[in-house]
């Protein structure tokens, strides 16, 4: 058969180098079980036999620029994207020469000098970061396209339906590339959803969506092809869907006891490396030595690979606490913590507006002064202007390319922010309000805190996270007034600040989208309206320095967020009764300011830590077992907390006001201390 | 000289330990990619290991004995 008789050959150029990447693809793939099997290497590994014609068949139409996010069944994803051979093996190996030097491991590999811009072990979790990738391309008018790779399972995920929604939206130009293997990990495609296929789903986005047979590199090619046309001229997204039969269990190792035995064997007999070798021999583009030599050159790449992986070292303890933040002295209780100084604003004149304004003035001068930096969120553009209008008047004046709203999909919002980043963006997102978080935590938690490490400090995810908190203003109830920064304060990764004042509410923010690592800015609703001074123009409060708010011998009185406020009415009290209390406001959780905390405590001997969140595991009880470590044995009392009660914030007033802390019962905790 | 130790492989995803049943190679002999070195018996199955390095053959491990997965039952120098 010769070329002409298929319609849709690929010349020949391509094709062998298809058969290359494919064959490069398995060499790597079974070396690493080989590996596994006899126990020189330990670790869960998900094996890609059966879809290595997908992304070999890609790599074509792919610049070096173009990214691609994977999941951790993304051996072949990341061989064809370009990465190292000796790099991938390393960083399987735990070595410091990985991509990731040892630290993100097999199922989280990354090389952004190839493009491969994430590998996430979270099933689904790749696309709202790829959108982000690929509105950085959109805005900065780079050309890139993004591939996004995900499997049939990950189709029925909500990430899934907000990130194909959003990027119909905006027509990202991004390929979404599900590699549909039949087996969503232990369970049929059959078994996981009532669609005859996934690419039809496309249809009700508004978007392109095409199934193509995912084991032949010719039709795969010409469908990847036109997918990645449409992307890179600015017409939109597609929804690729890939047929390629999984030609193993899940894991290495895993029981095959759900896939259909038949269809396996007969898949296995005639596996698509073996078929693409025939058909190209039968075409006339290589001889059976022809691809003898590309088939022993891979398995020479991989054992050169294997042999200096398994000659180099393992990351020494010098790498434990670095590429956590860009700075390691970040890391709470690090030694020796550095912070900027405190800027002085003697001088400053002081305009007296309320913290909202004072926020929407930062966002305004960060807008102004970087062109990397946009904002993000549900209902932020004019005339809304944010649910709060924190962001009133930003749109009119700086586009709504830049002050972009969004749809409700707060993964996809905080997944925008995560990519467009990691391309280099100041991305400022809104979540609404703090409770909301709970619904994106894996963007959160999962992504953003965590890309630094997992790439070795290949990647960063400089974005901030604005969200209000917006207990104690009555009526919000259980799912709109929460304070959880304890669940952000414990993820190590990103950082989490907590302004009480207008004046802070601004320098913390500048300091925020200036910042180099993730931040949390929790923005108390209880002082978004009250009038106080703030000074004008530029200035950053540094995160992790606590102020004093005010001077005393008897008891430290410790706190953050709205509940400074009350721990500031609680001191004025204490000194009606003779009681001399010393007010920190902590204003940064993470990078946290101990010393000051230390100090006070050291010199008063008292301590009340005040915070509008349960007080049960909260961070008030991280800080106060510190404390107490710190302080054994020069403590005239016991420190004490004051924070929520243990229930749901409720609804009605009666109840609701003694949810809260207030600045009755941290004065008379503070008073109980003296007896 | 590079040495490499072979440790019991979790064969199953549900694998703790395996019985070493047979060495296929004797202490000191030249073992090659892809040739059977031992036998180890789990639960469900018996595998028989393929040696995933070329060099000198060290047995650590004892015919009979049980190993949990993790353990090193021989080694290759090379």
């Amino acid at each position: 058969m010769s070329n002409q008789a298929l319609p849709n050959a690929l010349p020949q150029d391509i094709a062998l180098l298809i058969y290359t990447t494919m064959v490069r693809i398995h060499a790597c793939d079974q070396r690493i079980q080989q590996l596994l099997a006899a126990g020189a290497l330990q670790f869960q590994y998900y094996p890609c036999g059966g879809q290595e014609a997908i992304p070999a068949s890609i790599a074509p139409h792919l610049h070096k620029e173009d990214q691609v996010v994977t999941t951790y069944r993304g051996v072949h994803d990341i061989v064809a994207k370009g990465t190292p051979m000796v790099e991938i093996i390393a960083e399987m190996m735990g070595k410091i020469t990985g991509t990731s030097k040892g630290k993100g491991g097999a199922m989280h590999l990354s090389d952004p000098d190839a493009g491969l811009m994430v590998t996430t072990g979270i099933v689904g979790a790749g696309m709202p970061i790829a959108n982000g990738l690929a509105l950085a391309a959109k805005l900065k008018g780079t050309g890139r396209v993004v591939v996004v790779n995900f499997g049939d399972g990950a189709s029925n995920i909500g990430a899934f339906n907000e990130s194909v929604n959003m990027a119909a939206l905006w027509d990202l130009p991004i390929v979404f590339l599900c590699q549909n293997n039949a087996y969503a990990e232990y369970t049929s495609f059959e078994g996981s959803t009532k669609s005859a296929n996934i690419a039809d789903r496309a249809a009700g986005y508004g978007m392109a969506g095409e199934t193509v047979d995912g084991t032949d590199p010719d039709a795969m090619h010409a469908a990847a092809g036109r997918a990645i046309t449409r992307a890179r001229n600015g017409e939109g997204p597609t929804l690729l869907e890939c047929m390629a039969l999984r030609l193993q269990g899940h894991s290495f190792g895993s029981e095959e006891g759900h896939m259909d035995q038949e269809k396996l064997a007969a898949a296995r007999a005639n596996p698509p490396i073996a078929k693409f070798r025939a058909s190209l021999i039968e075409r006339g583009n290589a001889t059976a030595e022809d691809l003898d030599t590309i088939d022993a050159d891979a398995k020479q790449e991989v054992e050169d690979a294997v042999e200096k992986s398994m000659a180099a070292d393992m990351p020494n303890e010098s790498e434990l606490y670095t590429d956590i933040f860009a700075d390691a002295s970040a890391v709470p209780y690090s030694s020796p913590t550095t912070t900027a100084a405190e800027p002085d604003l003697s001088d400053r004149e002081v305009v007296t507006v309320p913290m909202v304004v004072a926020i929407t003035e930062a966002l305004d001068i960060a807008l102004g002064e970087d062109p990397d930096v946009f904002l993000i969120g549900e209902d932020i553009a004019d005339p809304a202007g944010g649910v709060a209008k924190a962001t009133a008047g930003l749109s009119t004046k700086h586009g709504v390319d830049r002050v972009r709203p969004s749809p409700i999909s707060e993964q996809a919002i905080i997944g925008a922010a995560i990519g467009a980043s990691l391309n280099g963006m100041k991305p400022v997102a809104e979540i609404m309000i703090n409770d909301f978080s709970m619904v994106c935590m894996d963007q959160i938690a999962n992504h953003a805190a965590k890309l630094r490490y997992m790439s070795g400090g290949r990647t960063s995810v400089p974005i901030v996270i604005r969200t209000v908190t917006a207990g104690n203003v009555g009526n919000f109830a259980a799912q709109h007034s929460q304070s959880l920064e304890a669940w952000f304060t414990h993820i190590p990764g990103i950082k989490v600040v907590a302004p009480s004042t207008a004046a802070d509410a601004k320098g913390l923010l500048l300091a925020a989208i200036a910042d180099p690592d993730p931040v949390l800015v929790l923005e108390p609703m209880r002082c978004y309206f009250v009038p106080d001074e703030v000074p004008v123009g530029r200035y950053e409060i540094p995160l992790g320095k606590a102020a004093v708010r005010r001077e005393g011998t008897d008891v430290t009185l410790i706190s953050y967020g709205w509940c400074s406020v009350e721990a500031n009415a609680a001191a004025d009290a204490l000194a009606e009764v003779g009681v001399s209390a010393e007010v920190i406001d902590l204003r940064s959780l993470v990078p946290l300011d101990l010393d000051t905390c230390v100090t006070s405590v050291k010199k008063t001997g008292r301590c009340v830590i005040a915070h509008a969140a349960v007080e049960f595991s909260g961070f008030g009880a991280e800080l106060a077992a510190k404390l107490s470590e710190e302080l054994y044995g020069q403590l005239k009392a016991p420190i004490k907390r004051v924070g929520a009660r243990y229930t749901p914030v409720p609804f009605t007033p009666s109840l609701e006001s003694m949810h809260f802390p207030n600045a009755a019962r941290i004065k008379d905790t503070a008073e109980s201390l003296m007896k | 000289m590079a040495k490499i130790t072979l440790k019991v492989p979790k064969g199953a995803v549900s694998m703790q330990e395996g019985k070493l049943v047979e060495w296929f190679v004797n202490d000191g002999d030249p073992v090659s990619l892809g040739q059977a070195i031992y036998a180890i018996e789990t639960e469900k199955t018996t595998m028989e290991i393929e040696c995933p390095f070329e060099g000198t053959f060290k047995r650590l491990g004892e015919v009979g004995e049980t190993y949990k997965v993790g353990y090193p039952i021989a080694e290759i120098e090379q």
